[in-house]
Parts: structure tokens; C-alpha cells; sequence
């Protein structure tokens, strides 16, 4: 695992206790796992998503991510319907692990209240929850 | 890093390539580098691959009554056992649980070798002491005293020949479960009678040919002050052939596939029997007894309240969490059990129903083998191969068949000419 001074943590998205990170582009918001969650995962073999057109609640499990090492529930950070999944995971899950905050995103959702968005933790939220 | 934690000769080394580090039987070990636990399982699978096994421990037994001990000790039986061969078994107590699992090397009538997990030294040669009584022999604890590395994957005595002297020698008459070679000093440095094995500055190793991952390859016992640069070496030397270091995630996924038990977690304080490794045990053809007498034989017949352990297969690489969490449901859905291991082969996959390896000849071009999850239950009923299982972990099942194998088309007992 590495030291959290090693890892990044993009300044452009909300995060959540769970190691869930949301951003929102318009009115879509696209989640996924942060940078220390895949690291303390490992490498990750399979990614299993929703369908498009769920809806779910903020702090519904959607989905798990299974690593060589765990498998591991993914919840969601704020309310709302699946309107894309990222199938390049089906294939290639590693994406996870290489490119967690772009081509490792897992789903994008049409939120139904974006103010959820503001319960979220900012990056240096994020970091101090992560320091203790 | 947990200051309680010993450490191998190859620590350093380990944290330098940036390996994720983790307690394992007390040692603070590789679980795997930056390459990735499932590169290094097909690694080995594909060309070769070498492991830090120095949390092992290795005990001699040497003196008149040295067999005799042994003999009554381990569950396999070594009146037949040559110079030069070793044999897989277990250590019972008298309730016939087993208190580890071990491989017993033999030099000589009177002088053998006997390697253990990690940890484990103190506890059997304790244990060996405690059924010695009058025998006259010596038991020596050599934890700490010798290390080893595994080099295991159809490459290996490719990349080996280029690191020790006279290759053709020493690969000469080497078949599975034999070795040959001794160690520099103390109880091991007088070797077998046979031709020694030495590395290329004349440093002795014992070469043995045999492993933890199914596959083709050596097991090299030698002094923890030369093991690093061998190490080195070895990884120089097998470049050619793409050779990985390997952590403990592949080790236990490769021998997960290869259907070896894990000792403390696939077998442990529970009767040795009913499981799928009875060829450790010295049952006659019939079956209907044993060979010898042995410490713990008699609490081996079968009994109305037996568990059955046996391996099963997924249908994809999903797994579960082996342990309590996780329930073992048969057709009825009533819970029989509990997963002893469960890990992805990550060289496996299914053709139709049949369970192929990428090493599986004649495979069709566009079959996409991504892994199959596998691993061992131990079940309150007797099951057929063939038996369906559910394993569910909350939210979480994955469907699995009660299997006699798991990887198909391993190496391990392959020729040695065949990888030459």
C-alpha cells in the first residue's frame, strides 16, 4: 500500500467517507473510487455495475468492485437514475486501478437533488478524514 | 511495519521493488509487487516466476533413531523413501489433527531433513522432542539458519542452468520430489553421497525439484547470507524469459489451482482425513488401513460426526470470502459448511464445461480465458464430484461444483528433459 503523500487526489471532484468520488459536469454527475480506495483494494479483476435506468438512493450499494485481494461493496454518494455505465470495465477492470478519476469512472447519474453533492467532502475534507 | 515481524534476508529487497507488504505466519512478507499478483501467477503459468520462501523453517534429524521418529511421526510412509528423495505429509497429534503439514527430505538412513511453515520450526521439532522418549538422534531447529527461494514455471531450469555449475550433471536423473546438493555448513553440508549442486562461484545449494504451485520447478535451500544475490542473479538471468518475482497472492492462487492444501487453513486442529490430499496418508491398496503405525492413526477411522473437505470450482472469477462469513448452501439451501479457501486461477477457463488452462493444448483462437475462482469446503455430508454449491456471502453467491481437480495440464510432474 502506499503512503497517502504517494497518492492522488483530484481537486475537481467531492468525495465520501466510502472512497466514493462524484463530479458533476452539467446536470450528469459521474462516480467513482478514489485513489486510495483501489490502492488499498489492489488489483482489481471484475467491476460489477447497475443497469442503466436503476434508481437508487444516496447510500445504496450499486455495484462491487473484486479484487485479487477482497471484494468490496461501492455505495452511492448522492441520489438518482443510472444513465451510463462504463463498459470499458467489463474488459478491462485494471482501468480502475491506473486511472481511477478518468477512465475508471463507474457510472454517471442523472441526481435527483444536487445538493446532496454539498454533504460531500472536498479534497482537503478528504484528506484530513484520511490522516485521522 | 510491525516491529514484531521477522523479516527474510530478501526484506530489503522486497520493499525496494515497492511490494505490498503484509504479516504472514509472523513474517512481514511480499504479497505482491508492482507487477500484480494475477502477471505473476501467469508468469508462471506461461515462462517462470521466483518466490521468497524464507519464512519456511527447516529442521534436521540426524542419529540411529532418526527414521524411526520420523516414521512414526509423519503420516507418509519412508521405509521406502531413497537417498536423494523427499515426500509431502503432515505432522498429526494423537486426536489425529494435524499440527502442519511438511516435506521430509532424506539424505541418508540416518540423517533428514524436514521443512515446515513459517513459524513452525520451534513447534515440530518441540513436538518431535516430546515423542523421542529414549531414541537415540538429534533434532536441530534451523529457523532463521536457512533460507530458500522457489523458482518455479516450465523456464526454470533454463534460467537455473545459466546460474549453477555442470547443468547437464545436475538436471541429469531429477525427477519430481528429488533433490540433490547440501548446504555450506552445520547439519546439512554433507549432502547425499550424490553429486553436490553448486552456484557459479562454488557456493552449495540443495536443489529440489518440487514446489508450491503445480508447475514445473526447484525449490533451492542455501545460506541466508548468499540468497540475495542468487536472487539477483536469477531475476539477470531470466530475463530472456520474462521471469517475475512473485509474491504470496500468486503463490496461493497458483496452488489454490494446482488443488494444494494451505497448512492452518485447508487442514489444521481437525481430523486429517476425508479431504483430498489422502495420498499423504499410508493407507494400503484397500484402503481399509495403514501401512505403519503412526502418531495419531488410530483417531483417523471414520466416524459418525466427519466433516468432508473437498475442492470446487466457480463458473467465473468471481470469489468469496473465505471463513464464517461466508456459507456453504447445498440444492436444499441449507447451509452444510464453510469455505476453507477460495482464490481466482487466473489461468483457467471454461471451454463448454470443461475447465482449460492457457497451457491446455489446441485451445480455439478466440477463447478469452480470464480466470475461474476455485478453492476448498468443508462440508457436514459426503458430496459427489459433480455436486452443486452455492457460496453466499450477503448480497453476494457465486455457484460452484464439487471438483476432483482444479488447473488442468500442470508441469510439475513433467520430465525435466521436456523443459531443456
Amino acid at each position: 500500500m502506499k503512503e497517502i503523500s504517494d497518492l492522488n487526489f483530484s481537486e475537481n471532484v467531492k468525495y465520501t467517507k466510502d472512497h466514493e468520488w462524484a463530479k458533476l459536469n452539467k446536470d450528469i454527475v459521474t462516480i467513482g473510487l478514489s485513489d486510495y480506495a483501489q490502492d488499498q483494494l489492489g488489483e482489481i479483476v471484475f467491476v460489477e455495475l447497475p443497469e442503466v435506468g436503476d434508481i437508487f438512493t444516496k447510500g445504496d450499494e450499486f455495484g462491487s468492485v473484486e479484487s485479487v485481494k477482497a471484494v468490496s461493496e461501492v455505495y452511492l454518494p448522492i441520489s438518482g437514475e443510472v444513465v451510463e455505465i462504463n463498459g470499458a470495465l467489463e474488459d478491462n477492470p485494471e482501468l480502475v486501478n491506473e486511472d481511477c478519476y478518468e477512465g475508471g469512472w463507474l457510472i454517471r447519474l442523472k441526481p435527483d437533488n444536487l445538493l446532496e453533492l454539498d454533504d460531500l467532502m472536498d479534497k482537503a475534507a478528504y484528506l484530513d478524514m484520511l490522516k485521522g | 511495519m510491525n516491529t514484531q515481524l521477522k523479516t527474510t534476508s530478501l526484506h530489503q529487497w522486497h520493499t525496494d521493488a515497492g511490494a505490498n507488504m503484509a504479516d504472514f505466519g509472523g513474517f512481514d512478507m511480499p504479497l505482491w509487487y508492482e507487477t500484480g499478483v494475477k502477471n505473476e501467477h501467469l508468469a508462471v503459468l506461461k515462462s517462470a516466476g521466483i518466490f521468497d520462501t524464507s519464512h519456511m523453517a527447516c529442521i534436521f534429524v540426524g542419529g540411529k533413531d532418526a527414521f524411526a521418529l520420523l516414521n512414526y511421526c509423519f503420516t507418509r510412509q519412508l521405509s521406502s523413501l531413497e537417498p536423494g528423495r523427499c515426500v509431502y505429509g503432515a505432522f498429526l497429534d494423537k486426536q489425529g489433527r494435524c499440527i502442519d503439514d511438511a516435506i521430509v527430505y532424506k539424505f541418508s538412513d540416518t540423517r533428514f531433513m524436514v521443512c515446515v511453515n513459517a513459524g513452525m520450526g520451534g513447534v515440530i521439532a518441540k513436538h518431535l522432542g516430546s515423542q523421542k522418549q529414549a531414541m537415540d538422534l538429534e533434532i536441530s531447529d534451523l529457523s532463521g539458519k536457512v533460507a530458500k527461494m522457489d523458482i518455479q514455471g516450465k523456464n526454470s531450469a533454463k534460467i537455473l542452468s545459466r546460474l549453477i555449475k555442470n547443468p547437464g550433471l545436475v538436471f541429469g536423473k531429477m525427477p519430481y520430489f528429488s533433490f540433490k546438493g547440501s548446504l555450506s555448513h552445520g547439519a546439512l553440508s554433507e549432502g547425499t553421497n550424490q553429486e553436490g549442486v553448486t552456484l557459479l562461484d562454488g557456493t552449495p545449494v540443495l536443489l529440489s525439484r518440487s514446489g508450491y504451485t503445480g508447475e514445473f520447478g526447484f525449490e533451492i535451500f542455501l545460506d541466508p547470507a548468499v540468497i540475495l544475490s542468487l536472487w539477483k542473479d536469477t531475476l539477470i538471468a531470466g530475463v530472456p524469459f520474462g521471469i517475475t518475482a512473485c509474491g504470496l497472492g500468486a503463490r496461493d492462487s497458483l496452488r489454490t489451482g494446482a488443488c494444494l492444501p494451505l497448512s492452518h487453513q485447508d487442514i489444521g486442529p481437525w481430523k486429517f482425513s476425508n479431504h483430498p490430499w489422502e495420498f499423504a496418508l499410508p493407507y494400503t491398496l484397500d484402503k481399509k488401513g495403514f501401512t505403519k503405525n503412526f502418531l495419531g492413526a488410530k483417531a483417523l477411522a471414520p466416524s459418525k460426526d466427519d466433516n468432508f473437505i473437498y475442492p470446487f470450482v466457480g463458473q467465473t472469477l468471481r470469489k468469496v470470502t473465505a471463513g464464517d462469513t461466508t456459507r456453504v448452501l447445498d440444492e436444499t439451501r441449507e447451509n452444510i459448511g464453510r469455505v476453507l479457501s477460495c482464490a481466482t486461477d487466473m489461468g483457467i477457463g471454461l471451454l463448454g464445461n470443461k475447465i482449460v488452462s492457457i497451457n491446455t493444448p489446441g485451445l480455439p483462437l478466440d477463447l478469452k480465458i480470464t480466470g475461474i475462482s476455485c478453492g476448498f469446503v468443508m462440508v457436514s455430508k459426503p458430496l459427489e464430484p459433480g455436486a452443486k454449491l452455492t457460496l453466499n456471502e450477503g448480497k453476494r453467491s457465486i455457484d460452484v461444483t464439487i471438483a476432483t481437480d482444479i488447473r488442468p495440464d500442470r508441469t510439475a510432474r513433467m520430465k525435466l528433459d521436456t523443459f531443456i
